[in-house]
């Protein structure tokens, strides 16, 4: 065989194997696809559809339009219904979560990077450790204290108990630990001689960290703003714990509520992961270049 | 003399800060919080000391991050552990203080008395009073002060309102309130909290829904701790080290109350046949099963990105964008897709594998069926950020290496096993090891995708497919039981399992970590 042959059907095996990896990523989503727009509620399992089996029940339910729903299927008698809670509520109350949580991240973790990239003291190196060590602790473990300590908050002061998208937003800023790191991380690669000139210029170590350091820091704080984002969006054992009515469900919660033991309803789960899935995963992928050079360069998080 | 080097505007600040927090301190200290109440004073305390004085100057920084991480990770922690040590679970449910006051609260109907027919009067817009008509004596009757009754909400038990004999023809203000519309506006809820005084001293409560009779309470607290029973005259006393209230033979009366049980938690695990058996199978699959993933996702994403930096390839930032698609989807509608597609009876896997093959497995019933849709599902996810980070070290490797090789007459195997994988490893080992950990507490993919199910055959609330986590959760939020204690107790154990893991990683990157 010459050698461009050889190359010629390296190439195509290389190609095949990533088109069977491709398959096997793709595929899942299109058949959810094609599940919510299919009429009745089924797991997704076909990427074609019959002409009859067209519907657009599940969209309707998932943007709380009223739509009819068979009630007997000899008779083809048919009701009007419509959710009792809009499951885009679900979404807007990640969203909230999500972003009021990220954002009070960023705020506690900021200084206290700063403080750990450019200030020498006692015990620096033993709280940058214990930082890291415990950051590995995920907060499912203490879901029972996070429990008990909402309960007993919530008694006093209800807003913040459970039940609460306050107090759910309370045990996501548990996230600072990691965080910490990453700001400190990026922090760490940028020359202090800025800072230093601007101190030898008369201006104090909090006017250089807000005048100087802060802006050109805007890369690493949309990083860890974004990677919580998607952290909390997703999150379900803390939230589906914390969170009893449908009114105060996170998109995670409410989504697999969609799917319970004895009424599974396929068709209103495709439509929701459709509709919420889509702007997240753009979301992801148009900042993707930021969030993989935080991941390399600041520590380790998954 | 030296004055302070301190601003006005800054101390004007502080007093904005300092009074707020102290009310706030005074509403603990009132509500009977008072160890809270010194902590919010010490941490007011403290917070000033290193807002003001010049020698705490670094502390102004790490304060906000170092307060949020003490309060939100490190109290939750400690917290775990204690509740651990105690009999936390719904049999023990309130602190010894909260059931003394509902045993107080018991009340028995005191037999011949009447009861009494009612009706309910608005005065106004928020006042109401109470019509009693002795049932026995229709002539009897008895009207209310005016009381509050604020729709849908509770009223603290017991309140007092006096009522007195009125004559059979009097008629009374108000609008008169049929039953209906007294549990449509939500009043039977506040009305709970109401005792009704007659003029003998004899206290009515509401009994069901259209009468009231008289109550008399059942336990009088004596000064010892102990509770003497009024019909009975029997004595009981609280019991802190099994944390029940007991009578004289020792047997319980009434619900459980939260004690400190010291180690029994951890005993249980070891000797309980029941708790015993499924932990260490659950540990067991536990370990596999986060080894597994880290290993097979770093294997995938490995091949991937290695492909992937051929550059001889077409379409490669195709490829690379649309194969991290499992990492930039939210992980739990994925999983609950993965649900969908290896449904047993019609999930497009097994339509395909039986199309294909002949062959349908048991993914939901089949405990090995189980384990490896979760490890199937799990690969899938996690592989992307392997790929992600492999590709960063392999761009990192200089080109001029593969050139003296390929010199050297080499292949693309032995390129990968003699000079890739020995340059590349080293430096992952943290990020299989930090990958290990992770899995070791991926919640979401078991509970969501199995339930931890199948049934583990003698295992109590364990399941098959049961990781540590998901099995200290349904012990503690999905049975009846709601073992909180053992649920710690095992939660505390996988601290000092993870803690290790962390503590041996940070060991071996330190290299790496510039502090």
């Amino acid at each position: 065989m010459k050698p461009s042959q050889r190359l010629r059907l390296k190439k195509i095996l290389a190609h095949g194997f990533l088109l069977v990896a491709l398959a096997l990523v793709v595929l899942p989503f299109l058949m959810v696809l094609v599940a919510s727009l299919r009429k009745g509620n089924f797991p997704p399992n076909s990427l074609w559809l019959n002409p009859d089996q067209w519907s657009l029940e599940h969209w309707k339910y998932v943007l709380n339009i009223p739509y009819s729903e068979i009630v007997n299927p000899s008779t083809g008698e048919t009701r009007m219904v419509q959710p009792p809670t809009p499951p885009l509520h679900w979404l807007w109350n990640s969203v909230i979560v999500s972003a009021v949580s990220s954002a009070g991240i960023i705020l506690l973790s900021s200084t206290a990077a700063y403080a750990f990239a450019r200030m020498r003291f006692k015990f620096r190196g033993h709280i940058l450790q214990s930082l890291l060590i415990l950051q590995m602790f995920p907060a499912v473990l203490a879901l029972t204290a996070y429990y008990t300590i909402l309960d007993s908050v919530g008694r006093h002061v209800e807003w913040l108990g459970l039940n609460t998208l306050p107090g759910l937003i309370a045990i996501y800023l548990a996230g600072v630990s990691t965080n910490i790191w990453m700001i400190k991380g990026y922090f760490d690669t940028i020359p202090a001689s800025m800072e230093e000139s601007a101190r030898i210029d008369g201006a104090s170590p909090f006017q250089t960290f807000v005048r100087i350091l802060l802006p050109v820091s805007v890369p690493i704080f949309a990083v860890v703003f974004i990677l919580s984002f998607i952290y909390t969006m997703s999150e379900y054992p803390v939230a589906s714990a914390v969170l009893g009515t449908p009114k105060t469900w996170t998109l995670a919660v409410g989504a697999s509520s969609l799917l319970r033991e004895h009424e599974k309803l396929w068709g209103h789960f495709a439509a929701l992961a459709v509709l919420s899935g889509v702007p997240i995963t753009v979301m992801f992928l148009v900042c993707q270049r930021f969030v993989i050079g935080g991941l390399t360069s600041g520590g380790i998080k998954e | 003399m030296i004055l302070p080097t301190v601003s006005p505007i800054r101390l004007l600040i502080a007093a904005l800060v300092t009074l707020p927090v102290l009310y706030l301190d005074f509403l603990t200290y009132q509500s009977g919080n008072n160890w809270l109440g010194v902590v919010i004073l010490g941490l007011l305390a403290l917070g000033l000391y290193i807002y003001l004085s010049p020698r705490a100057y670094t502390f102004r920084y790490l304060f906000p991050g170092l307060f949020a991480f003490s309060l939100f990770v490190i109290f939750p922690l400690l917290y775990t552990v204690y509740i651990s040590f105690t009999n936390y679970s719904s049999r023990h449910l309130l602190s010894y203080q909260n059931v003394a006051e509902l045993l107080e609260q018991d009340s028995y109907i005191v037999p011949d008395t009447p009861c009494y027919d009612y009706v309910l009067y608005r005065q106004g817009s928020a006042k109401y009073v109470l019509l009693l008509v002795d049932q026995s004596n229709r002539e009897q009757r008895f009207l209310s002060e005016p009381f509050d009754l604020p729709p849908g909400q509770t009223v603290h038990y017991p309140t007092l309102v006096k009522i007195s004999a009125i004559e059979p023809s009097r008629s009374i203000e108000g609008e008169p309130l049929k039953i209906a519309q007294v549990t449509r506006q939500g009043l039977f809820i506040p009305m709970r909290g109401y005792q009704f005084l007659l003029p003998n001293g004899q206290t009515l409560e509401k009994e069901g829904l259209d009468q009231f009779c008289g109550r008399n309470k059942i336990w009088k607290r004596n000064p010892d701790g102990s509770f003497t029973n009024q019909k009975t005259n029997s004595t009981i006393r609280p019991d802190f080290a099994r944390g029940i209230f007991v009578d004289e033979q020792g047997e319980q009366i009434g619900i459980g109350f939260r004690a400190f049980t010291g180690l029994d938690s951890y005993v249980k695990i070891v000797t309980d046949p029941e708790i015993q058996l499924p932990f260490v199978r659950i540990f067991l699959w536990t370990v596999a099963f986060s080894a597994i993933s880290a290993a097979g996702a770093f294997a995938i994403g490995m091949v991937l990105a290695v492909i992937l930096e051929w550059k001889e390839m077409g379409l490669r930032k195709v490829y690379r964008t649309l194969l991290i698609l499992p990492y930039a989807v939210p992980a739990v509608l994925s999983i609950l897709i993965f649900k969908g597609l290896f449904n047993q009876e019609f999930g497009a896997v097994n339509e395909f594998l039986h199309a294909v093959f002949r062959f349908a497995p048991q993914w939901e019933t089949n405990p090995w069926g189980a384990r490896a849709m979760v490890l199937l599902v799990n690969l899938w996810l996690g592989y992307p950020y392997m790929m992600l980070i492999c590709t960063g070290m392999l761009q990192s490797i200089p080109s001029s290496i593969y050139e003296a090789s390929a010199i050297e007459g080499s292949n693309p195997f032995t390129d990968f096993f003699h000079i890739t994988l020995p340059l590349v490893f080293p430096p992952l080992l943290p990020v299989l090891i930090a990958s290990f950990a992770f899995n070791f507490n991926n919640f979401s993919v078991i509970y969501l995708l199995t339930g931890g199910g199948p049934k583990m055959v003698g295992g109590g609330n364990a399941g098959e497919t049961d990781i540590l986590v998901s099995y200290t959760y349904s012990l503690a939020f999905r049975s009846s039981e709601n073992n909180y204690a053992l649920a710690s107790a095992i939660a505390t154990l996988l601290f000092f399992l993870v803690g290790t893991l962390a503590w041996i990683n940070l060991r071996m990157s330190s290299r790496r970590i510039v502090y």
